[in-house]
């Protein structure tokens, strides 16, 4: 498989959050705000590369019996380790992405990739994968974000942009706010893609 | 060696492994993860009372009954003056609970800043709390009486405005500076029991 084609199909073909539907959980919590759209996405993406990393260059090690321990042991400790060394060296950034990443120790796109992904193949389509699932999920939680937070305070990355006679929709920053819009996107995008099941 | 014991083992380094690597980061961090939170101690005291340049803990543990919303108490110097006081009090919000970071400065007796530090009130309700066009109403606010909440534009200087919709919220932060207000004026203020 060519490298760029891995990239592509974890933005569109295997969207974590639109196609595989993964890591539901921070998707409805933090999609409140385009800026946190952007952090959680970017956080995921760093652990993300990291962790298919450390499973790929391990997959030969790691029995097939028990690696799903063996992943989750690897996947924690490396959060656990960036988060120390985040809030040690690089405050300024802790500040702004800190909140999400223990949320991503829970979010079980790192645990699929690793099962799916870097777990059968080398070192530099694990990362490739690292980076293109990663884009994805911003590019996703970015325009869930961006929808909610113009709907719902009126305001994009905290930029008031509609008019004055504009009053937001509170519920769409509250999480049936999130529910609707998750729903909604996804069935649109099923409906362009052609992809709805007949009943 | 069969399979079981061979997989057990091979857990077993996986995770010494990642013991020892949690525990070599955990002691190299430690020390600037320390200073990091101190340092953001200092800022975000010097946030609501910009004159101070060194801040002092005021023993505040034989008043924990009779204020229980207060968690620690600075006293803000500039040199060898005091400047005024920092106060990190606990309110109970709508959503929770909330923390505030009060600052009142002595030599004019009045409120040189609040900003809370955390909070769990309903995003675009209460949360707008956090806001500065709401904390902003408190800078100059004088120390002498507790302040009251009002809807609709406040008149007089010991009053503040409610933020529409989140009538808990605004009480929860007023309730929090009124104890601060009230703990300066009963214990530290000149001739207070604890000088």
């Amino acid at each position: 498989m060519k490298l760029s084609k891995v990239f592509i199909n974890g933005v569109l073909n295997e969207n974590p959050t639109f196609r595989l539907v993964l890591g539901m959980c921070p998707t409805l919590a933090l999609t409140t705000a385009a800026i946190n759209g952007i952090g959680m996405g970017l956080a995921t993406t760093f652990v993300l590369v990291g962790s298919n990393l450390a499973i790929s260059l391990l997959k030969n090690f790691i029995p097939s019996k028990v690696r799903i321990p063996a992943y989750v042991v690897i996947i924690a400790t490396f959060v656990t380790i960036v988060d120390m060394i985040m809030q040690a060296f690089v405050p300024a950034l802790y500040e702004s992405l800190g909140i999400y990443i223990p949320l991503i120790v829970v979010n079980c796109i790192i645990l699929a990739r690793a099962e799916s992904f870097a777990s059968k193949n080398s070192l530099l389509p694990s990362i490739i994968d690292g980076l293109g699932m990663g884009a994805g999920f911003t590019v996703a939680l970015l325009l869930l974000g961006s929808i909610r937070e113009i709907l719902g305070s009126g305001s994009w990355f905290g930029i008031p942009v509609v008019s004055e006679g504009f009053s937001p929709a509170v519920i769409m920053i509250l999480p049936p706010g999130g529910f609707i819009t998750l729903g909604l996107v996804l069935g649109l995008l099923n409906k362009l893609t052609g992809k709805t099941e007949q009943p | 060696m069969s399979d079981s014991v061979k997989m057990s083992l091979k857990l077993f380094i996986i995770t010494a492994v990642a013991a020892l690597a949690l525990g070599v980061t955990h002691a190299v961090t430690e020390e600037p993860i320390r200073q990091q939170n101190e340092l953001a101690g200092i800022e975000s005291r010097k946030a609501v009372l910009p004159d101070g340049e060194e801040f002092i803990e005021v023993d505040t543990a034989r008043y924990q009954a009779e204020y229980p919303g207060i968690i620690e108490v600075f006293e803000g110097r500039k040199g060898s003056t005091e400047v005024g006081y920092v106060f990190k009090i606990l309110s109970k919000g709508y959503g929770g609970n909330m923390e505030l970071y009060i600052g009142i400065n002595t030599s004019e007796s009045k409120l040189d800043g609040v900003t809370i530090a955390s909070h769990s009130e309903t995003p675009g309700l209460g949360a707008n709390a956090a806001e500065p066009g709401f904390l902003g109403q408190f800078y100059g606010k004088p120390v002498i009486s507790p302040l009251t909440v009002v809807k609709g534009d406040s008149g007089n200087a010991e009053e503040v405005e409610a933020i529409t919709g989140a009538t808990i919220s605004t009480k929860a932060v007023v309730e929090g500076v009124n104890e601060a207000i009230l703990f300066y004026n009963q214990v530290l203020r000149d001739g207070g029991e604890a000088r």
